[in-house]
């Protein structure tokens, strides 16, 4: 139902008159401070300046949740930690194995090196470190790891773990480090297919995997083929794992496919991870 | 024009301050069972709804600024990015008020869910994640929870003030 316009100016609340050259001056001011804050990163500053007081809050906001799962694994039976403990020797047994494995291939490796004279270093420089929150701020993941500035973490790193890529760090403060995950939705990282020469870049897509939005359709690919970091940019080594084909849908052009892809790595626990030194 | 008295003015300042921080403890931790972390509401711009359709008096386009910065300081990507989405709340509703006679409860909820509505237009343009291939379904899914949110916030405020 439509009322009557009026020449009054418009108002809210029916109290005063709508302050125009206040929203306009407002508007123009928050356009610009997001201006400036997209090309000087001001609020990562502020943040991470900011994290003694943030820190803590958000460390005792997780607290009912940390303490719930902390206790989940204080309750487990004697009978799982038996259970528990004759799985570890087992994978212990095998991982063993794969030691004396890696030990000939690396001794066999360095002899054809020395033959084909290969001078380039693989050595990965990486900082141990510990997640300590797992979670999410306003709808974006994030986890927090317990080395910063202190312990020489570098933004822009890439962190792995045991079982691959896991992300990169976006956020340092002198004592904690935040690390934006793979699965994030605008987190991009170069890959290749490990059984050709196929060299694309994965999005996550923030639903907890990964996604080549346009991946041509006379490219052989298969469910559960696997990609690693292709090394091209030079942040992330080559070889890492990221992920596993598990979707290969159709696009609106009959000339390319949408492949969504599961990472190998998705700390969602409390865990070890690497973080790797940028080379300068 | 119904004045509003200082006890009710008070009420509307506390219920503002109390959901505020309600708000920054829910927007740091995800639904129980659901893994997905983009599929939570936006609290913040569901309070700011609730708050505005209320006629909460603790409001004018200077604190909205501020509480803006403030949401940005917690939860933000942007520095100013909140200020710009509550600003722009404001004056869509300002615009609605005067042209439009809003007296029932649906056509408040219809309000609401038009403002939500704008407000993640706004959020996703001005964001620095927002790209081509964006999932409306999961677009579609935080719009719904940031409403239910709203309506939420929107009870508690009618409680609270409430004589």
């Amino acid at each position: 139902m439509a009322r009557n316009l009026s020449s009054n100016s418009l108002k809210l609340f029916n109290q005063d008159s709508f302050p125009v050259a206040s929203f306009i001056a407002l508007f123009l001011l928050c356009l610009i401070m997001m201006g400036t804050d997209y090309r000087y990163k001001i609020l990562k500053e502020i943040k991470a300046r900011f994290s003694i007081v943030n820190g803590p809050i958000t460390f005792l906001i997780n607290l009912p949740v940390t303490i719930f799962i902390d206790s989940k694994d204080v309750f487990i039976t004697k009978t799982l930690l038996k259970e528990r403990i004759k799985n570890l020797q087992q994978s212990n047994y095998i991982l063993s194995i794969a030691v004396q494995e890696n030990k000939l291939l690396t001794a066999e490796n360095n002899i054809l090196r020395d033959t084909l004279k290969i001078k380039k270093d693989f050595n990965l420089l990486s900082i141990n470190a510990e997640i300590v929150l797992p979670r999410v701020r306003n709808g974006y993941s994030i986890i927090t790891i317990n080395k910063g500035l202190n312990h020489k973490i570098k933004t822009g790193s890439a962190v792995i773990n045991n079982a691959g890529l896991v992300g990169q760090i976006i956020n340092t403060s002198k004592s904690h480090s935040e690390i934006m995950p793979i699965t994030s939705e605008n987190y991009a990282v170069p890959a290749i297919m490990d059984n050709s020469k196929e060299n694309v870049i994965l999005y996550g897509n923030g639903n907890g995997g990964l996604e080549i939005p346009l991946f041509p359709s006379s490219s052989s690919i298969l469910i559960n083929d696997t990609f690693v970091t292709s090394g091209v940019g030079g942040l992330y080594p080559k070889g890492i794992n990221i992920g596993k084909v598990v979707e290969i849908k159709k696009t609106t052009s009959p000339k390319f496919n949408s492949i969504v892809i599961t990472p190998f790595s998705q700390p969602v626990t409390f865990t070890q991870i690497s973080v790797l030194d940028i080379k300068e | 024009m119904i004045k509003k008295t200082i006890i009710e003015k008070k009420k509307e300042r506390t219920s503002f301050i109390i959901l505020f921080l309600i708000s920054i403890i829910f927007s740091n931790i995800g639904i129980p069972g659901i893994e997905n972390s983009t599929l939570m509401p936006n609290y913040f711009i569901a309070l700011i709804i609730a708050c505005i359709l209320n006629k909460n008096s603790f409001f004018n386009i200077y604190k909205l600024v501020i509480i803006g910065l403030l949401v940005d300081l917690f939860a933000g990507q942007l520095l100013g990015q909140y200020g710009l989405i509550f600003i722009c709340i404001y004056l869509l509703y300002s615009i609605i008020q005067r042209l439009l006679v809003i007296k029932t409860t649906l056509q408040l909820f219809s309000l609401g869910l038009f403002l939500t509505l704008c407000s993640f237009l706004i959020l996703w343009a001005t964001s620095m994640s927002h790209d081509l291939f964006i999932s409306f379904t999961s677009l579609f899914i935080e719009l719904i929870f940031t409403f239910i949110a709203y309506l939420i916030f929107n009870i508690f405020i009618k409680k609270f003030t409430a004589n």
